[in-house]
C-alpha cells in the first residue's frame, strides 16, 4: 500500500541578497516542517537546476509550490525550465503588499515581523492546498 | 531606440538614458515633443531604483494636482526605504501610470520605459529645463555618488 | 575616461534548505559579507545566478569567486563553473567539519550550538581564502597545446549573456601561454592619463596589472618585460588610428 501522502514539492528561492529571500526560506520551513509535513516535500532549487536525479524525480511526480523573494521569480522560472509544473507561484512581495505592517528586516536572522510574514505566507499556501485544487500539468496559477 | 550611458560597479550596471533631463535627486524628465510640446513625462532613474530596492508601493499625486518644481510628486515605498520624489518641473499632473497600482515593480523592471510615474503639463519648460542636468552631468554625479556608497560598505 | 574596476571576491553560497550544512554555508557567507570582509566581497545570489542573472554572471567572469557548499553535491561550485568560470577556491562544509574534528551541525532551520560553531569556523576559513585570493590570485597558466587555445596575442572576449565582456589576452612567456585579464582596459587607462613608458610608469603599470592577474615572484622580470612590450605595441596601434 502506498503510504506516501505527498501532494506537492516546495521550492523556495532562498535568495541571499535580501530579507525577502530569507522569508521565502522560512515560509518553506513553516509549511513543510510544521503546517503540512505529510503532504509537502522541500526541495533545494540549486539541486534541482543542476540535475540531481532525486530532485528531478520528485518534480516529475508532483506539482510544485514556488516561493520567490523578488520579482525575478527565479524559483518559478527554474522549476518550469526543469520540466516541472508550478501549481502555486508565490511572490513574497505580493504577500507583503497585503500585510504592510509585517516589514521583514535582516537576512541572516529575520526580525519578528519577517517571521510573521513567512508564517502568513505559509498559511495561505496551506489553505490553498487544503482546498484540494489539482492543477493540470503545465498549469501555472497563484 | 533609447541610447544609454552605462557604468558597472561590482555586479551592478547603472544606465542613464541620453534622451532626457535629470535632477540630482534621481528623477528624470522626458520632454514629450513634438506630439505634446507642453508635456513632460517623469520617472525614477535606474540608479535610484537599484539603490532603493524592490518597489512595494508607489503613490503618485493624482491627476489635477498642481505642483511647483521641487514639491513631492510621488512616494515610493521599497523593501528598504521610503522615497519622496521631488518633481523636476512645475505644472499640473495630467496622467498617472495605471500600472503602478497593481504592479509597481515595473519601476524596477523598466525605469526609463514602462515604469514611468506621471505626465505633467508645464507652462515654463523652456526656463525650467535650464536648471536640470543633462545626461552627461547626471551620469558623472551618479558615478560619484555610487562610488561613495560602495566605499561606505 | 576608461575606468578600472576595483577587485573584489564574489561569494556564492549554496543555501541548501534540506540540510543543516546548507544553512551553515548561508550563514557563514553572510558573516563574511557583512562582518569579516565587507569591503572585499560581493554576494552572488545563487538562484539568480542559475536563472540567468546577467550582472552576477558578468561579475563572476572577471572577479574571482569562492563557493561555499554544504555537502558533496557542490551545487554552488558546479553552478559557478557551469555559468561563468571555475571558482578561485571552494569550501564544502561537511568536509571542513571532518577536517577540523568538529561536531556535526544539526537543525536545518535553527542551528544547534555545534552548528553555530561550524558557522564561525567556516566564516574564518572563508575570510582567509578571500585574503589569499586577493593577495595572490590563482592564475590560469595554460599549456601551449591547450585545446581551443586562441592564437597567442589574440584577445578573446569573455562573452556573457548580457552582451558585455572583459577582454582576456593570451601571451607566451617563458614558453608558457598565460591568460591576462583586462589588459586593453588597463593599457587604455594609462594611455589616457598620458603616461609614457619610462621606468616609473612601467612600474606603476605592472603593479596595476598585478592587481588583476597572478604573477609568480620568480617570473616577475620576464612577465614585466612582456607586458611592457605589449603596452608599447598597444600605444603604437592607438597612435596609428
Amino acid at each position: 500500500m502506498n503510504t506516501d501522502k505527498t501532494r506537492v514539492v516546495v521550492v523556495p528561492c532562498s535568495g541571499i541578497g535580501k530579507p525577502f529571500g530569507t522569508v521565502s526560506r522560512e515560509a518553506a520551513y513553516d509549511l513543510c516542517d510544521e503546517l503540512r509535513p505529510e503532504s509537502t516535500r522541500l526541495v533545494a532549487l540549486a539541486k534541482l537546476v543542476l540535475g540531481d536525479p532525486e530532485a528531478r524525480d520528485l518534480l516529475a511526480q508532483y506539482p510544485a509550490v514556488t516561493i520567490d523573494g523578488c520579482k525575478q521569480m527565479c524559483a518559478s522560472k527554474m522549476v518550469t525550465q526543469s520540466g516541472g509544473t508550478v501549481a502555486q507561484e508565490v511572490s513574497v512581495l505580493d504577500v507583503f503588499r497585503r500585510h504592510k505592517d509585517l516589514k521583514p528586516e535582516g537576512i541572516a536572522e529575520l526580525n519578528e515581523a519577517g517571521l510573521k510574514l513567512a508564517r502568513v505566507l505559509a498559511e495561505e499556501v496551506a489553505e490553498r492546498l487544503d482546498s484540494g485544487e489539482q492543477p493540470e500539468k503545465g498549469a501555472n496559477h497563484v | 531606440m533609447t541610447e544609454y550611458l552605462e557604468t558597472t560597479m561590482d555586479k551592478f550596471t547603472f544606465r542613464v538614458a541620453k534622451d532626457r533631463f535629470y535632477t540630482a535627486q534621481g528623477a528624470w524628465a522626458f520632454w514629450m515633443k513634438p506630439e505634446a510640446p507642453n508635456r513632460i513625462r517623469i520617472g525614477l532613474t535606474d540608479y535610484l531604483q537599484q539603490r532603493s530596492g524592490d518597489v512595494a508601493f508607489a503613490t503618485v499625486q493624482p491627476v489635477g494636482t498642481q505642483l511647483k518644481e521641487g514639491e513631492s510628486i510621488a512616494e515610493i515605498e521599497t523593501i528598504k526605504t521610503m522615497l519622496e520624489l521631488p518633481s523636476p518641473v512645475s505644472g499640473t499632473v495630467v496622467e498617472v501610470n495605471p500600472a503602478l497600482e497593481m504592479t509597481p515593480e515595473v519601476i524596477n523592471q523598466d525605469p526609463y520605459g514602462d515604469g514611468w510615474l506621471a505626465v505633467v503639463e508645464t507652462t515654463d519648460w523652456d526656463v525650467e529645463r535650464m536648471t536640470l542636468l543633462e545626461p552627461d552631468a547626471y551620469f558623472s554625479a551618479m558615478q560619484t555618488e555610487a562610488h561613495g556608497e560602495l566605499k561606505k560598505q | 575616461m576608461s575606468e578600472l574596476f576595483e577587485r573584489k571576491v564574489g561569494i556564492v553560497a549554496c543555501s541548501g534548505e534540506e540540510l543543516a550544512e546548507g544553512t551553515v554555508a548561508r550563514l557563514a557567507a553572510l558573516k563574511v559579507l557583512n562582518e569579516l570582509r565587507p569591503r572585499e566581497t560581493v554576494t552572488i545570489c545563487l538562484p539568480l545566478f542559475l536563472a540567468g542573472g546577467a550582472g552576477d554572471r558578468a561579475f563572476a567572469r572577471v572577479h574571482p569567486t569562492i563557493t561555499v557548499d554544504g555537502c558533496a553535491l557542490r551545487c554552488a561550485a558546479r553552478g559557478t563553473e557551469m555559468y561563468s568560470s571555475k571558482p578561485a577556491a571552494s569550501i564544502v562544509v561537511n568536509e571542513l567539519v571532518a577536517e577540523c574534528g568538529l561536531d556535526r551541525p544539526e537543525g536545518r532551520r535553527r542551528l544547534n550550538a555545534a552548528g553555530k560553531k561550524v558557522v564561525d569556523v567556516t566564516a574564518e576559513r572563508l575570510a582567509a581564502m578571500v585574503d589569499q585570493v586577493l593577495g595572490k590570485v590563482t592564475g590560469t597558466v595554460l599549456a601551449a597545446d591547450e585545446p581551443d587555445a586562441a592564437p597567442v596575442g589574440e584577445e578573446r572576449e569573455v562573452a556573457c549573456s548580457c552582451g558585455s565582456g572583459m577582454a582576456v589576452t593570451k601571451l607566451v612567456i617563458d614558453g608558457q601561454t598565460v591568460e591576462w585579464v583586462a589588459l586593453p582596459l588597463i593599457f587604455r587607462h594609462f594611455r589616457e592619463r598620458g603616461l609614457g613608458q619610462d621606468e616609473a610608469a612601467a612600474l606603476e603599470l605592472f603593479e596595476t596589472v598585478k592587481i588583476y592577474n597572478a604573477v609568480p615572484p620568480e617570473s616577475e622580470e620576464s612577465y614585466r618585460k612582456t607586458i611592457m612590450l605589449e603596452y608599447a605595441d598597444f600605444c603604437q596601434k592607438e597612435n596609428q588610428l
